[in-house]
């Protein structure tokens, strides 16, 4: 064993005990938040409350996806909304015509999503930087035509009318407000768990170098191709998660799920709360949705306040939100332990 | 000693944040207003593209309501509106939707939606079983389809179906009288654009089998440049034209087409050509343009008409758009809903609007009537006439007969399996 390699070997150690630690450790707070989410019905009676929670599990779901690729890979995509709209659809159609139970639906949905993100991300990850940005970008406004085009399939530019059935399923009843809201906390809990092992797992920490430097990861024998279409599927998996639910929010899905709006949201919602941590985008969900339901309630000139809020971050902090904090405190941090 | 983990102050802060943002936003929907005022919420557009349209709905409904409100209320309690801008986005009308119900404590919805937004409001009333009226929606599948039909849901607007009957038969009187067979159609593409085209044609060829469709052309919503359109569809050389294109699209063909000369080559059929909306933004509005009521208000030839649209203004210095009579009229059902129900519960009304006919300018001959067992509206004013370049744009309008609208809508109904 060379000094250099015996002095690594030391180094790792405590590290990988860490990482140990850690991950107990993000199970526990993924326990306590889901308890507190849980509890919340039991507090208060505010309705209004537990759909605000549902629907920052859905873009909650789908920010934190599409960070997988932009914050931890170098991905800028553009397109990501379409793995949220193809979620929504694919839910609902099969809910609507096969009348399955829902967890099937469930994963069937899953199913679909990783062919299709298998697919188009077999095509984008070759691409790099702007050019992968306007190929996802495309293939978003391809499923959004089709959608669009395929009236007597999925209700053209009406979405799927009718609503979504929920047939009860283990004494879930999605139908029940309580219940689907319990289990848009349960799914959001779960997936953000999900993508933190990925983020944290050795395959992550292939994902950041490839980020950093996509030549010295190839030199090292990281199958770069590989490992961004599997970042790619995996994202995708997570926003279908958001679309469903959403889906189930709305009891349907419309085609404004997949336009690229919903992609612009995504990559703003990145913006506001910061990429570089983990929880950044659920902190951009939270206050993106919150400025909007506060803001539409007195104006409808809602755009001319989120603009001067973009300005603010873009141009006042430069960053994300929670990005500004964790900087802020590890300065504090440092200057304490200079002293 | 190192810390191997440092972000974890951040996550903590992030939970207390979120809580804190929670509490922020339950704080003030506790209070509920507690007062003898009803509340009726009404989510539309009032931004983007068809922001004028949601406008006009929401100046209509309070005109309206002012009224009402001066005549002692609904069932003695006083209209207090809460009207909220949906982007025109359907996850943001079904929010709206389910945050006037929830927390704003309405009683009632308006629903200011049009497609796919007040299908998503339409889920949100079978959800909460709040008595909910459509006001914008016209796709005919919203109450014509029995998968659609829950009994607290009503549409108080006109629908595609009986725009193409009136149109078919309308046109093809002019077809056979000018020999007119060769027919082209330039419609956006999207699902409003194509169903009303092929109704359109499919009445149009039952009342004159020998008219023939020899182009099509099918430009993108919201589509700035219509030149290709415009070359393709002279190079066919049709004898008439008909379009559904709508609002500023409209206005852009016709600007466009105008350079081609093209009115004076064949007639042309524009379903929604006679809205202020249009008629007052083209440049030079050409003669003759044949086209459905949309609002005009030469049509009803009523005083009662012509006072509604003069009264709507001198009180917001423009002239109401077809939402604004829609969104009036729905007002108006209310209204006389709660004093036969004598109550303003949701339930008491849905049974009261049922098959009510009320008195109305805007009705074919002076009542409109909530049809009962599909919940829509029915013997509104409906007809064709031809354009003049300046007021009153529309001078005569030819009614539509609405017992052909009748039989053909039934008739069209089972061809879709709707009954």
């Amino acid at each position: 064993m060379t000094e250099l390699e015996a002095g690594r070997a030391q180094g790792l150690a405590p590290l990988r005990g860490g990482s140990v630690l850690q991950r107990y450790r993000d199970v526990l707070i993924a326990l306590v938040a889901f308890a507190v989410l849980a509890s919340l019905p039991l507090l208060t009676g505010s309705k209004a409350l537990l759909d605000f929670v549902i629907r920052c599990s859905a873009y909650g779901l789908f920010a934190t996806s599409l960070n997988l690729l932009v914050g931890y890979t170098g991905l800028t995509s553009f397109g990501h909304g379409m793995f949220f709209g193809l979620g929504a659809y694919s839910f609902g159609l099969i809910m609507q015509k096969l009348g399955v139970p829902i967890p099937v639906a469930f994963v069937a949905t899953l199913a679909i999503t990783a062919v299709i993100a298998a697919v188009i991300g077999a095509i984008c990850v070759r691409l790099k930087e702007i050019y992968f940005a306007f190929v996802t970008l495309a293939f978003q406004m391809l499923i959004h035509s089709t959608i669009l085009s395929w009236a007597s399939f999925t209700g053209g530019d009406q979405g799927l009318r009718g609503g979504i059935s929920r047939p009860v399923f283990l004494g879930i009843d999605l139908a029940n407000h309580v219940h689907l809201y319990i289990a848009s906390c349960a799914l959001l809990i779960l997936g953000l768990l999900g993508m933190r092992q990925i983020a944290q797992s050795p395959f992550g920490y292939t994902l950041r170098m490839i980020r950093d430097n996509a030549a010295r990861a190839s030199f090292l024998g990281i199958d770069v191709w590989r490992a961004k279409l599997t970042v790619f599927v995996l994202a995708a998996l997570f926003a279908a998660m958001g679309g469903m639910v959403m889906a189930l929010f709305v009891s349907g899905a419309y085609p404004e799920f997949a336009y690229w709006t919903i992609s612009g949201e995504g990559i703003f919602i990145n913006m506001l709360g910061g990429v570089s941590t983990f929880l950044g985008p659920m902190v951009g969900t939270v206050l993106l949705l919150l400025l909007n339901d506060t803001v539409t309630r007195f104006t409808e000139y809602h755009g001319i306040v989120l603009g001067v809020v973009i300005l603010f971050f873009a141009l006042g902090l430069r960053k994300g939100l929670l990005d500004f904090v964790a900087e802020w405190f590890s300065q504090r941090r440092d200057a304490g332990e200079g002293r | 000693m190192t810390r191997t983990r440092t972000p974890g102050i951040s996550r903590r802060s992030t939970l207390a944040l979120m809580g804190a943002g929670a509490m922020s936003v339950a704080a003030p929907w506790v209070a509920r207003a507690q007062a003898k005022t009803i509340k009726i919420g009404m989510p539309t557009i009032l931004s983007g593209r068809v922001a004028q349209l949601g406008t006009s709905s929401r100046n209509a409904v309070m005109l309206e309501v002012e009224k009402v409100n001066a005549a002692g209320g609904l069932a003695g309690r006083q209209i207090e509106m809460v009207i909220r801008d949906s982007k025109g986005q359907p996850q943001e009308a079904a929010r709206v939707a389910r945050e006037l119900v929830n927390t704003d404590g309405c009683e009632l919805l308006l629903d200011g939606e049009a497609s796919s937004g007040s299908f998503a409001v339409h889920e949100v009333a079978r959800d909460l079983g709040v008595l909910c009226i459509h006001t914008c929606s016209e796709a005919s599948s919203l109450t014509a389809d029995p998968k659609q039909h829950i009994p607290n849901a009503f549409r108080c607007v006109r629908q595609g179906i009986h725009d193409s009957i009136v149109g078919g038969s309308y046109a093809a009187a002019i077809a056979k009288t000018k020999g007119l067979k060769k027919w082209a159609t330039c419609s956006p593409d999207y699902a409003y654009g194509r169903d009303t085209t092929g109704e359109f044609t499919l009445y149009l060829k039952r009342f004159a089998p020998d008219v023939e469709i020899i182009s099509e052309s099918w430009p993108k919503l919201f589509q700035p440049d219509y030149t290709e359109v415009v070359t393709k569809i002279l190079q066919a050389k049709p004898q008439a034209l008909y379009s559904c294109l709508w609002g500023g699209d409209l206005t852009s063909y016709i600007d466009q087409a105008n350079i081609y000369a093209m009115f004076s080559q064949m007639e042309v059929f524009a379903v929604n050509m006679a809205d202020y909306t249009a008629l007052t933004v083209v440049k030079n509005l050409p003669k003759g343009i044949h086209s459905g009521n949309r609002y005009i208000k030469t049509f009803p030839t009523t005083p009662e008409n012509a006072a509604w649209g003069d009264a709507y203004k001198a009180k917001y210095n423009e002239y109401p758009t077809n939402w604004s009579w829609q969104n009036a009229t729905a007002v108006m059902f209310l209204a006389e809903a709660a004093k036969k129900a004598n109550s303003v519960d949701g339930k008491k009304i849905a049974e009261a609007l049922k098959g009510l006919t009320i008195k109305c300018p805007f009705g074919a001959d002076g009542t409109v009537t909530m049809r009962g067992d599909d919940h829509t509206l029915v013997g509104y004013a409906i007809g064709w006439g031809t354009t003049i370049p300046q007021e009153p744009y529309v001078p005569e309008v030819k009614a539509g007969d609405w017992k052909t609208i009748f039989e053909l809508e039934a008739e069209w109904k089972k061809s879709k399996g709707y009954t």
